[in-house]
């Protein structure tokens, strides 16, 4: 029979996400939309398809749509800022 | 700080196991803690003696891998180094190449996650690439050395175990690449005609580093004819004109290695600084050899203030700007060159390995605790 022996684990767990759990205040006009073009190809068609979608659902008081440079690289922070001062929620898509 | 022993009393840090080669491996792969090839247990008694060549606290992270953002610290990192096969001695370089890896710069989310088939390629300069006998000549990007072999398998684990590149999940590369088990080599400085990597990337001769590059796999340059550096470096750029590579569409740093042979034709007409100018003048590719639907959604756009209305004969340069051409010296005997493109949204990142003091380190010895 083997001995037991122990082994060192090579894994990383993943760091521990914190949902938001409060309710969204929204203003009475709608809620104000956000779209992050992660400028991959078609990106554009499926984000407007979406928006379409969602006004069909709901009412939207406002879109701002923004368009990174590169799919690759991380939106700058300037997009980033914008999306979070004039959204309530914000929708970004891969497409292609 | 903790002992190793206290270390591994808190939750999922260890697991027992029948001291068995096969039952460990198969536990490993069915774990997914493997990359395929038989590891090396990574037991108590062995991962303390990785760590005995570790200056910094073993509980503390020294970077987080994405895509999972795990935090890498040096007692995961030695389990890792471990199960690759690494001396205890490579251990400090390993933590080097991690770190520098983890820099904003290199973008290593996107290198880790794309479609793309790049790994980070690690080019080791100094006096410890000697040391630790790293290949830098004949075959240095094939097997037969323990350095390269293991330090850069171990990188791949690191990045699967704790950055979660796990193929298929968090790391979507269509093809993959033989790059992804292992990439890892020193600079020929001995046979090197100009200053070395890292000595022109802003370090001093004396120290050791890493410089880390969101790569693919080199590409050969066959040039058995040339006997000028214009003719040897005239193949290079040509080489390098290809459509299909991110590169052209990024202000990136590709690289250049020269087989020493070459570089040696190269700097008797030109300094390395020289040699970029030229090859980067000369390395494009013409507008007509892309398509179309690549012309109109890709061109017209990224180059819009140059090629908004493209001719067939424009061109596009392989590399921006001479200075972001990086050149190495690897590699034996043989009128060979290779062209390495880059996953494009890349910057290389290049670091000195010091000692938890901010020391250039000059031996490996200087992290082994007394």
């Amino acid at each position: 029979m083997n001995q037991r022996v122990r082994l060192v684990v090579p894994e990383a767990p993943s760091p521990q996400a914190v949902a938001v759990t409060e309710t969204r205040v929204v203003a009475k006009g709608g809620i104000r939309l956000g779209v992050l073009d992660n400028s991959k190809g078609n990106a554009d068609y499926l984000l407007r398809f979406i928006v379409d979608g969602v006004k069909a659902l709901l009412p939207v008081a406002s879109v701002v749509s923004l368009r990174k440079d590169s799919v690759s690289l991380p939106a700058p922070g300037a997009i980033l800022d914008q999306l979070a001062a004039e959204s309530d929620y914000v929708i970004t898509a891969m497409a292609d | 700080m903790s002992s190793l022993a206290q270390m591994l009393q808190a939750s999922g840090a260890s697991i027992e196991a029948d001291d068995d080669f096969e039952a460990i491996n198969a536990l490993m792969r069915e774990k997914g803690w493997s990359d395929g090839l038989p590891i090396v247990p990574p037991t108590e008694a062995r991962v303390a003696a990785m760590l005995e060549y570790c200056d910094r606290p073993w509980d503390q992270p020294i970077a987080k891998i994405p895509p999972r953002w795990g935090e890498a610290t040096p007692l995961l990192l030695a389990a890792n180094a471990v199960m690759a096969g690494c001396q205890p001695r490579y251990f400090p370089l390993y933590m080097l190449a991690i770190e520098a890896m983890c820099e904003e710069p290199l973008n290593l989310y996107g290198v880790q996650a794309t479609t793309h088939l790049c790994a980070p390629l690690v080019i080791v300069n100094g006096p410890v690439a000697r040391e630790l006998d790293i290949n830098c000549g004949h075959n240095a990007f094939g097997p037969g050395h323990q350095a390269n072999a293991t330090i850069g398998r171990a990188i791949r684990l690191a990045l699967v175990n704790i950055g979660g590149a796990i193929p298929a999940l968090g790391d979507m590369s269509t093809f993959g690449s033989p790059a992804k088990y292992s990439y890892l080599v020193a600079e020929n400085e001995a046979e090197s005609p100009w200053e070395p990597l890292h000595v022109e990337r802003g370090l001093p001769l004396e120290a050791s580093a890493v410089t880390v590059i969101g790569a693919e796999c080199p590409h050969n340059v066959n040039d058995h004819e040339s006997l000028t550096a214009e003719g040897v470096l005239t193949t290079i750029a040509g080489t390098m004109g290809i459509a299909g590579v991110n590169d052209i569409y990024y202000q990136s740093h590709p690289l250049v290695i020269m087989g020493p042979e070459h570089a040696k034709m190269a700097a008797a007409g030109y300094t390395k600084a020289e040699a970029k100018r030229f090859i980067q003048q000369r390395a494009h590719v013409a507008v007509g050899k892309l398509s179309q639907e690549n012309i109109d959604r890709r061109v017209k756009i990224t180059f819009k203030d140059r090629l908004a209305n493209p001719k067939p004969d424009d061109v596009i340069y392989a590399v921006q700007r001479p200075e972001d051409l990086l050149i190495a010296v690897i590699g034996g005997a043989g009128k060979h060159s290779a062209y390495v493109p880059t996953f494009g949204a890349t910057l290389p990142v290049t670091r000195a390995l010091k000692t938890a003091d901010g020391k250039l380190a000059k031996s490996v010895e200087d992290f082994r605790r007394r």
